[in-house]
């Protein structure tokens, strides 16, 4: 029976976004833990709690400064930082670097098997918004741009390549590494001007050195499975083909399913199932199958748990039809 | 929404006098494509742009002789020669949305700002215009997002609108009621500064307002 290393901290719950109705929300991670006890038994799961990310790993992404500011505002008890959107507690600083060191864990734990793990990281606060010296849209600590710069110093993986399929574009990503011909961001999401925060237009590519090393995919409201799956073949296929990655990490957001109004996308279930697989189809192709799944976003309760659990199902399916 | 607060001051200005030559050294230096023409109390004259002064550049087709002859005359020209005399300008007390309709009609790339006298105190281009709109409507800045609300003509629309946006804490920037343009149905369009778009809808769907995007209504029944 296939594993999956399901990395998580029960301190994750406790990041508290306040009585009022935000949707980022402890619930979103029990969903998904009943989900992946429904599934136990389909699956060997693992649970494995990550250590802290250390400031040193930090500070490959985040100022010194953006970074005591972050943890002064937890401490002093302030509700919220930058932007009321940005909720936190007493204890989300040192939760937001526990939410960062999942996906170090995950890479250590794919590094460590010659037959890499199959690693899903359930962490919250999201981060793929978080950029150096900015809190946005609910996060911190950007985790996979820090995994991402772990994933080169620690095990020398030096080419990158990091696939974003929450809805919305990952700006704090994409601003870490635009200028980086190393790492290769690609985000499929909902066209900007519909959507929050309103970047990623496809004319976005990268700069400098990094100029061709970025791949935006808007999406129209309304739009789901059929232009994901095309935008995969057509698109991104050939450019991983092509970058020849090393290691793969995945922003996974769920808040694309047609029931999740955080955007105007209409994904079904199915298709974070099919992305599962089609990505693990890649890494095992293309990297010795090293890939690290993070989640991001999904605020639509009951479609976030079935989601993940078809996307962990997918990434565990990988070579299954040749089997 | 003053021009004023968005114009380049003070602009450069030559006077009808100004040699060519000065004047396109001037446009290099500074990369700039439009100079205001001013007399000597500094009032305006016309206006030349790059256009004019590579129009009056000998051109490559010509041979050695005849280019050399003309380089001669060039050298001397003045701008009196080629400036247009009849241009348009802006009072300094213009709005943003004076200058669009002025640069919508004359077809332009800048207009000259005067005061009561004539006297040239600044420039406005397309672009100053472009960055003031961008600002103005709260657009590039990271982390908004354009919500469509139905219109359904009833006449306090916008006062439930903003006072549920306002209620939730929902930050706001640009509100554009559309009418109904060109036969499609009337719409209101708000920038909302937040990622909460599901506190947003359900603010507004609690204020009986109906988000729409296009291709997609939105149902609340799983709110």
């Amino acid at each position: 029976m296939q594993t999956l290393h399901f990395i998580t901290h029960p301190r994750y719950l406790r990041h508290d976004t306040g009585a009022g109705e935000h949707p980022e929300i402890p619930a979103r991670l029990t969903v998904i833990n009943r989900e992946m006890g429904i599934h136990d038994g389909r699956f060997k799961l693992v649970t494995v709690e990550p250590r802290a990310a250390t400031r040193y790993w930090l500070l490959k992404i985040h100022s010194e400064n953006y970074l005591l500011r972050f943890e002064e505002a937890a401490l002093a008890g302030r509700s919220w930082l930058s932007h009321p959107d940005n909720q936190l507690g007493y204890e989300t600083y040192e939760i937001a670097q526990l939410a960062a060191g999942a996906g170090l864990a995950g890479i250590d734990l794919v590094e460590s098997r010659k037959r890499p793990s199959v690693v899903f990281c359930s962490v919250r606060p999201p981060g793929h918004h978080a950029e150096e010296s900015l809190p946005l849209g609910f996060c911190f600590i950007n985790n996979v741009a820090v995994a991402a710069r772990y994933w080169q110093e620690r095990h020398q993986r030096r080419r990158i390549a990091i696939i974003d399929f929450d809805a919305h574009h990952g700006n704090g990503i994409q601003a870490a590494f635009e200028e980086d011909p190393d790492v290769f961001y690609i985000s499929i999401h909902e066209h900007p001007t519909f959507s929050f925060p309103g970047t990623g237009y496809a004319e976005e590519t990268g700069t400098g050195q990094g100029l061709g090393a970025t791949l935006n995919i808007p999406l129209l409201p309304g739009e789901g499975d059929l232009e994901v799956q095309a935008a995969f073949r057509r698109q991104i296929e050939p450019v991983l083909a092509n970058f020849q990655p090393e290691a793969m990490l995945i922003a996974a957001g769920f808040d694309g399913h047609r029931l999740d109004d955080m955007s105007g996308l209409a994904y079904s279930t199915e298709l974070f199932g099919w992305l599962g697989a089609k990505l693990a189809d890649f890494a095992r192709d293309l990297c010795g199958g090293r890939v690290v799944s993070v989640l991001e976003g999904g605020y639509h309760l009951p479609s976030l748990g079935a989601s993940v659990g078809q996307y962990c199902s997918g990434l565990l399916s990988v070579g299954k039809k040749e089997e | 929404m003053f021009i004023a607060n968005f114009m380049t001051v003070p602009a450069r200005t030559v006077t009808p006098g100004t040699l060519l030559t000065a004047a396109r050294e001037l446009m290099t230096a500074g990369n700039f494509r439009h100079l205001p023409v001013v007399d000597e109390e500094g009032c305006l004259v016309g206006i030349i742009t790059d256009r004019d002064l590579r129009s009056a550049f000998p051109a490559g087709v010509m041979d050695e002789e005849e280019k050399g002859e003309y380089l001669k005359r060039y050298v001397r020209t003045t701008v009196l020669a080629i400036m247009t005399e009849a241009v348009a300008s802006l009072s300094v007390h213009a709005t943003l949305d004076d200058a669009l309709l002025l640069f919508d009609r004359t077809r332009v790339g800048a207009l000259p700002v005067v005061d009561k006298g004539r006297k040239v105190v600044g420039i406005l281009s397309i672009r100053d215009l472009l960055t003031a709109y961008r600002q103005l409507f709260g657009l590039g800045e990271k982390g908004s997002t354009l919500i469509g609300v139905a219109d359904d003509g009833d006449p306090r629309l916008l006062t439930k609108l903003t006072a549920a946006l306002e209620a939730g804490h929902i930050p706001f920037s640009r509100l554009i009621r559309t009418g109904e343009l060109g036969g499609k149905a009337a719409m209101i369009y708000v920038r909302v500064h937040t990622h909460n778009l599901n506190g947003v809808h359900n603010t507004l769907a609690g204020a009986g307002l109906k988000t729409v995007a296009p291709g997609i209504e939105r149902s609340h029944d799983h709110a």
